[in-house]
């Protein structure tokens, strides 16, 4: 199991649309992802409960993976997260 | 008896006008409202049945999204169809079908509540969220909810996809995965409680040629369904129980405006010159492919201006340059071997790019917008620019640049498509060979350099609405103040004045892509300043050729020659009335008031 924290740098923070991008990276992955803010945890695989987190600008989360590909799943969303997406890498 | 009447009142709403016409009709309210849900114990042995039909009903929501997306395919393009993707995923989400699961066999529910309990606390996330936007993509979620819950409840279609009668849409806010469930032919008009011009529906109800009324705050709610409606597109007045007075009126309006485009209409072939033959180019304004047809057989040559924005801020990702090269030959193609000139991307301002904009301005229209963001964002402008000199290969392709201030932007801008055509002719791509380059004049500084600039470009296009913004410093949008918009001011006839002669004595010609050509006064000034080229939208370029092929440019001339040394708007425009009443009374149905 990998662990790491990262924070939110998109102004508008994770919408539904962001929330979509980051499910489709997770659900490549076979691990168990989990996506926590303050005391709420959600499953990353999951669109509603991603958009539901309500993750604004600045707010911090911890990724939690757990499985046979771990290493490269955390590496995926933690540098997805940190690029604030897709900025300047349309 | 009594009260009868007094819900009935006739009472008169103002909205912004989206789109022109005159509509009368019964009202169909889109629902927006949540379906009422009661809960209902599952016996034991009926759990394993009812989670069937729940999955049932996601796959039948599934297919009823796919025939959706292929229809908005259909109307509005394959890019512009993936609007419902984030519907699908949504109607995907494992968690939301797991828990939904969980609770009917848990609790033993029924699974319309089960499920809308389950995405009701998602819901309730999205409520706390301020910013419209977000507030927005909530709506994407009910939106999937009724779904399912209305094929749960057996309630086979969509309440919009019910409209089997002519009538008045109105809605909270149309979205386009509704509008892809109206059948357009029973559509009178749309009125909208959000929304402004660039909303999703003033723009489809401009490609149909169909009014439309948007921002009545609140209006849904005071209009039951098959109340009687009023819609002016030109006023943005809607009138509810309009009495039989208000109808007599406004028929009467309707039957001049119809008269006249007809009339107006049999001058589509005809071109656009004076009386003693000075010729200028009539082309029309277009956001997307469906208006092209619109334009034409309203009688435009060419396009004066082709907004690229609206392509970009209703998708959920940037485009990519082949969908940006399908989505510009397809114009190019249309109106070949007429020209297209394309604005390249004019975002910012009153048009907020989800994907650009994640600062917030105080001042956006004076802030980080038009060739500014571009320039800072080279990475969007070279593919965009990739894409249009693509285009080009198949037609008669121009390009211009908006909301320019400084030199700088201009030759930057310039040595970029340098650059991008090098690297496409590398890459063997067919691109167009004479592309002409030419910029926006909307701002003063633009005019104060203009005979620099005029220089460096093979064209100048004036964009007035916002020319007239900056110079007379007034938000058009601000009731308070928004009486000092005038496009009659001395100092915006002068500022034309200057762009024109600037423009001439170094050889290019000079348009204007405003609404200001759209009234008698304005054309009139507008044909004796010289300008070149008018492009408008298309309900305009009917009176606006009728205007042109009534007066000689001679006359023009001379009223111009006399407005530019009043002192006061007010003076112009007496001066202006004096013209048309004693020299040209049969324009006097285009004095703008006349409607009104």
């Amino acid at each position: 199991m990998v662990t790491s924290r990262v924070k939110v740098i998109n102004k508008n923070g994770i919408h539904l649309r962001l929330a979509g991008e980051l499910v489709k990276a997770a659900s490549k992955f076979q691990s168990v992802i989990t996506i926590a803010k303050d005391s709420q945890e959600v499953n990353a695989k999951s669109i509603l409960g991603v958009a539901g987190l309500g993750a604004e600008y600045g707010s911090e989360l911890v990724i939690t993976v757990d499985g046979n590909d771990e290493d490269d799943a955390l590496a995926s969303l933690v540098s997805l997260i940190e690029s604030s997406f897709f900025e300047g890498k349309q | 008896m009594g009260n009868e009447e007094i819900e009935k009142k006739e009472t008169m709403f103002h909205g912004i006008p989206a789109a022109h016409g005159i509509a009368f009709g019964e009202a169909f309210v889109v629902s927006t409202e949540d379906i009422p849900i009661s809960v209902e114990k599952i016996p034991g042995d009926q759990v394993e049945e009812e989670i069937k039909r729940f999955e049932k009903a996601l796959e039948e929501t599934e297919a009823e999204l796919q025939k959706l997306r292929k229809r908005l395919e259909h109307d509005m393009g394959e890019d512009h169809a993936k609007i419902l993707d984030s519907h699908s995923m949504i109607l995907a989400d494992e968690v939301a079908r797991d828990e939904t699961v969980k609770w009917i066999k848990e609790k033993k529910v029924n699974a319309a509540y089960a499920f809308s309990t389950v995405i009701d606390r998602v819901l309730t996330t999205f409520d706390s969220i301020e910013d419209e936007y977000l507030k927005e993509r909530g709506e994407d979620i009910r939106d999937v909810k009724r779904r399912v819950v209305r094929n749960l409840m057996g309630q086979k279609a969509e309440d919009v996809a019910h409209l089997r009668r002519k009538a008045i849409v109105v809605a909270k806010n149309l979205t386009p995965s509704d509008t892809a469930t109206l059948n357009k032919k029973y559509v009178l008009a749309f009125v909208t409680d959000m929304g402004g011009r660039t909303s999703h529906a003033a723009i489809i109800a401009r490609s149909q040629g169909l009014p439309a009324v948007v921002g009545i705050e609140g209006f849904c709610h005071k209009v039951k369904p098959h109340d009687r409606l009023i819609v002016d597109g030109i006023t943005g007045h809607v009138v509810l129980h309009p009495t039989p007075e208000t109808v007599r009126i406004y028929k009467e309006a309707q039957g001049r405006l119809l008269e006249m485009e007809k009339e107006l209409l049999t001058l589509r072939d005809y071109p656009a010159v004076t009386l003693d033959g000075h010729t200028i180019e009539l082309s029309g304004n277009v956001e997307i492919p469906g208006e092209v047809e619109e334009i034409i057989s309203h009688g435009a040559k060419g396009i004066g201006l082709f907004r690229t924005e609206y392509f970009f801020i209703t998708r959920k990702k940037l485009p990519s340059e082949e969908e940006q090269y399908r989505f510009y030959s397809d114009v190019v193609k249309r109106v070949s071997p007429d020209p297209v000139i394309v604005r390249t991307l004019d975002v910012g301002g009153d048009k907020i790019a989800q994907w650009a904009a994640d600062t917030q301005e105080e001042n956006p229209y004076m802030g980080w917008r038009g060739i500014r963001f571009t320039l800072s964002r080279k990475d969007i402008f070279r593919t965009q620019l990739r894409a249009v000199y693509r285009a080009a290969a198949h037609g008669n392709v121009r390009i211009m640049f908006p909301m320019i201030t400084v030199m700088d932007e201009v030759r930057t801008a310039k040595g970029i498509c340098e650059e991008v055509k090098a690297d496409l002719r590398a890459e063997r791509y067919q691109i167009g060979d004479n592309v002409e380059i030419g910029i926006m004049v909307e701002t003063p500084s633009a005019v104060a350099i203009a005979d620099k600039l005029a220089r460096e470009v093979d064209f100048f296009s004036i964009g007035t609405n916002d020319l007239i913004q900056y110079t007379l410093a007034v938000d058009r949008g601000n009731s308070r103040i928004s009486y000092l918009y005038n496009s009659l001011h001395p100092s915006i006839l002068r500022l034309l004045r200057d762009t024109v002669i600037a423009g001439h004595k170094n050889g290019i010609w000079v348009g204007i892509c405003g609404e200001m050509p759209g009234d008698v006064y304005g054309a009139l000034v507008l044909i004796g300043l010289g300008l070149d080229e008018f492009s408008a939208s298309s309900y305009l370029i009917p009176e606006i050729k009728k205007i042109i092929r009534s007066v000689t440019y001679d006359e023009t001339r001379l009223l111009v020659r006399k407005a530019l040394n009043m002192s006061t708007a007010d003076e112009v425009k007496q001066h202006l009335d004096k013209f048309v009443t004693e020299k040209r009374p049969e324009l006097k149905e285009f004095i703008p008031e006349t409607l009104a």
